[in-house]
């Protein structure tokens, strides 16, 4: 049977996922300058606009002990993880670090990277709101941002024009609207891709020079569109939570013994990635990357309306709800995460009055995959009313 | 001779009041949120306003009410709250869902006062979550949070100064809309006098340990700083702190002590767990060991010179610097709040490992250390636990350090005959280090 178009392009991002290290040594080889990134709370645009090419930082998944001389065990596996790519010197081929201050956990693995994995005179940390719906806020990121292109302006000696930023803005709102399509192939019934495939795309397109990446998506989009058969996509489900890069916990979802799909991931790993656009054309390059980055959906631990502490996630989930269906949710984040859960604890009521039912898969290094089949056969089993 | 604190019954009836009026209040304001917060501006909407801080309130319960602490972070459990959770946080919440608070004093009171409004900060990643969590419980509590950014020398960055004080002045608008009141310019400017005031005065009682032997010990220490996270904005607060800073001064010059016998000096680094673990406390003080110098007791609401050429001191700042502070408008009085609370060495290390070592190489040499005890809160992410794992590898062949997992409050979380046998262990190796038998 000849393969389709779309099935080898999506193979093509799940290579490159899956050898990161291979991927950008190849960009290195061919001249490119290469910057680490730990959160996605950092204007990669400006990156771009310098020349360099971001690379997410991202985890193996190794059963290791090694970083526990380094970051307190309480702090979250995904920290740890990303710790010890660079003390395993994964990242070697990278020429900088950067990461903008977010959760605590993150910001002691880029430490662990800037004292003991060589990176202490190539790395830069953004000072960054962590509070995000503010005036100040945005003022504030404004001028962080500003002396983080002044930074770079020094680091590869040449300056940053405004023409140089509203292109890199331009390819990076092209990269969004692409994703954007590609997942919203999942609000219809019959979906002609997976959840599986939709995540991998996207983790992919973190670590990819933008506009190769842009290239590839416009041709899967073209061809998931025309040459696909639409199947029915079965129980429904929603992630919701925190990073997660693990293919292996998608799979298990759509491989349950009734056919599941996942059909939207509000995480920093999937949509609150790419689900914002920053405005083009604005006189002011970093006040509209500013502005941009503040419309994003937020990140739990920078999530607070000041007068009320309403989060303004609640209300974007809510409306995700509405326009995907899911028939159920799958709360999921890092064992030891602070901010996640303690938004899940007031999930909870709102899903309950939703009357949409919900799971809490609470993840680390490796995964349990017995115990989170158990628990999502049942939720799978609550939803078709198989149990009273 | 032990020395007995004169001043020991008005701290105590200070903090006290504080709590019973916030209980009790049957007008005026009733306010709740992180006291690790500039609490001046709340001062600009009258006399009438109590406050109950997250913090405080909840180690001091920890501390006279153990059983029913338990109880309120189990509760909290029950209603949703992760195990790896902020204890502070699950005590203060269990309270609401157990519809019942309890304060220093010991009183027990049915029915959870219900606050008008939320004022606090943010700086780790659960601190401003905690006050969304207790606002929702509670049907919608109006809240303002205020982004504190945070990192070394974070005082001496002009863009973070302008960031917080910009959230402050907007910040007193919404207080201004949200309660129907006029803000008072010259209440506020008088709060914040005072508030500065507390803390310096408290970095200065702190320094007096440098002396030897150390007037005041870890324990006296943790209960004497409440007052001044309570509420430090008052005239009575500042008189409070200044016959203390009198009384220690004098207990110097006299080489008196309330623990005298000091054969070790100890740094501590750590949430003051040996408040809710006196043993710990005793086998120390068996040995004549005494924590003479503590980040958090210091740092939590208390200000130093800081970094100064590049390099943190412990040393005091003059207290008469404050009188001549121009406070002569709404935005200058807010930059100088902003500046003092930026400058504490708490929030120093939050996010800034180097600001962490540099403190403790400081307090180590200042305070003329025997040895380091490190206890790392497994409750508490802006405890420096990644600072602790760093710290061990710098000061270990300097001085003998130990490590343990500890928790604020919650004794679940800690291995209490490990962290015994650790203590007993940190003796052991100071007394060799003395004899010269240390290797």
């Amino acid at each position: 049977m000849v393969k389709k178009e779309s099935d080898a392009i999506i193979e093509k991002f799940r290579s490159i996922i899956e050898n990161v290290t291979e991927y950008g040594k190849s960009l290195h080889e061919k001249g490119r300058v290469l910057a680490g990134y730990m959160c996605t709370h950092i204007p990669e645009e400006i990156l771009y606009a310098a020349g360099i090419v971001p690379i997410r930082i991202l985890t193996s998944h190794e059963s290791q002990a090694m970083t526990r001389s380094y970051i307190h065990e309480t702090y979250c596996s995904f920290s740890h993880d990303c710790a010890y790519q660079g003390l395993r010197r994964n990242y070697d081929y990278l020429d900088l670090i950067v990461t903008g201050s977010s959760c605590i956990h993150m910001g002691e693995a880029f430490n662990v990277w800037v004292r003991f994995a060589g990176f202490h005179e190539k790395s830069y940390l953004i000072q960054y709101p962590h509070i995000i719906h503010t005036k100040p806020a945005t003022g504030f990121m404004v001028e962080s941002f500003g002396q983080f292109k002044e930074f770079l302006q020094k680091f590869t000696g040449r300056p940053i024009s405004d023409e140089d930023i509203e292109e890199a803005i331009s390819i990076y709102n092209t990269n969004r609207r692409l994703l954007k399509r590609l997942w919203e192939f999942l609000r219809s019934d019959k979906p002609p891709l997976t959840g599986l495939e939709a995540a991998t795309v996207t983790l992919a397109s973190q670590v990819m020079d933008k506009q190769e990446c842009n290239g590839m998506l416009e041709q899967l989009i073209k061809k998931v569109g025309t040459e696909r058969a639409r199947e029915r996509s079965g129980v429904r489900l929603l992630l919701t939570g925190g990073s997660c890069d693990d293919l292996r916990i998608f799979e298990l979802i759509e491989n349950l013994a009734d056919r599941s799909t996942i059909i939207f991931i509000d995480s920093c790993t999937a949509a609150r990635y790419f689900w914002f656009e920053v405005p083009e054309g604005r006189s002011n390059k970093l006040e509209a990357l500013a502005e941009g980055y503040v419309g994003r959906i937020p990140c739990p631990a920078k999530d607070n309306v000041p007068g009320t502490g309403e989060k303004k996630r609640f209300r974007l989930i809510k409306q995700f709800i509405e326009d995907f269906r899911p028939h159920g949710v799958i709360f999921i984040y890092q064992r030891f995460c602070s901010p996640q859960p303690m938004d899940v604890v007031g999930l909870k009521p709102l899903l309950l009055r939703l009357g949409i039912p919900f799971v809490d898969l609470e993840l680390d290094t490796t995964i349990p995959i017995a115990q989170f089949r158990a628990q999502l056969d049942a939720l799978v089993e609550i939803i078709k009313k198989v149990v009273p | 001779m032990a020395y007995s604190l004169k001043v020991w019954g008005s701290f105590k009836n200070y903090q006290n009041t504080c709590y019973r009026n916030y209980l009790y209040a049957s007008k005026g304001l009733r306010v709740i949120g992180s006291t690790w917060s500039p609490l001046s501006p709340l001062k600009g909407l009258g006399n009438d306003i109590f406050l109950m801080g997250g913090e405080p309130h909840c180690a001091s319960k920890a501390g006279t009410l153990p059983e029913e602490a338990r109880e309120d972070i189990v509760g909290a459990e029950i209603g949703g709250l992760g195990f790896h959770s902020c204890s502070y946080l699950k005590l203060f919440i269990g309270e609401i869902l157990r519809d019942k608070v309890g304060i220093t004093d010991g009183t027990i009171k049915e029915g959870y006062p219900i606050p008008d409004l939320i004022w606090t900060t943010h700086l780790c990643s659960q601190h401003s979550k905690w006050y969304q969590e207790v606002s929702r419980r509670l049907g919608g509590i109006p809240m303002y949070a205020i982004d504190m950014v945070g990192g070394g020398a974070a005082e001496k960055d002009v863009k973070i100064v302008n960031y917080v004080s910009d959230q402050i002045e907007a910040g007193i608008d919404w207080l201004e809309r949200v309660t129907g009141r006029d803000f008072s310019d010259e209440l506020f400017v008088k709060a914040v006098r005072n508030e500065i005031k507390v803390l310096v005065l408290w970095g200065n009682i702190c320094a007096l340990n440098m002396h030897s032997p150390a007037p005041l010990d870890e324990r006296r220490l943790i209960a004497l700083f409440p007052p001044a996270i309570v509420d430090r904005t008052t005239d009575e607060s500042v008189k409070l702190y200044e016959s203390l800073l009198k009384e220690v001064q004098e207990m110097v010059k006299t080489g008196q002590s309330v623990t005298p016998d000091q054969r070790y000096r100890i740094v501590y680094f750590g949430i003051a767990h040996t408040y809710g673990h006196p043993e710990m406390a005793r086998i120390l003080r068996d040995a004549g060991a005494e924590i003479v110098a503590s980040v958090y007791t210091f740092g939590t609401c208390g200000n130093f010179r800081g970094i100064v050429n590049g390099k943190w001191t412990w040393e005091p700042i003059d207290p008469h610097w404050v009188d001549g502070l121009d406070l002569s408008t709404r935005r200058k009085a807010i930059m100088e709040l902003v500046k003092i609370v930026l400058g504490w060495p708490t929030w120093q290390g939050v996010r800034s490992y180097w600001a962490i070592e540099e403190m403790a190489k400081a307090m180590v040499r200042e305070y003329k250390a025997d040895g380091l005890l490190l206890a790392p809160s497994r409750g508490c992410e802006t405890d420096f636990r990644n600072g602790y794992i760093a710290l061990q590898r710098i000061f270990r062949k300097e001085i003998p350090t130990v490590e343990y997992d500890s928790d604020q409050v919650d004794v679940r979380k800690m291995d209490l005959p490990g962290a015994k046998r650790k203590t007993e262990l940190l003796v052991q190796l100071m007394e060799a280090r003395k004899k010269g038998n240390a290797r």
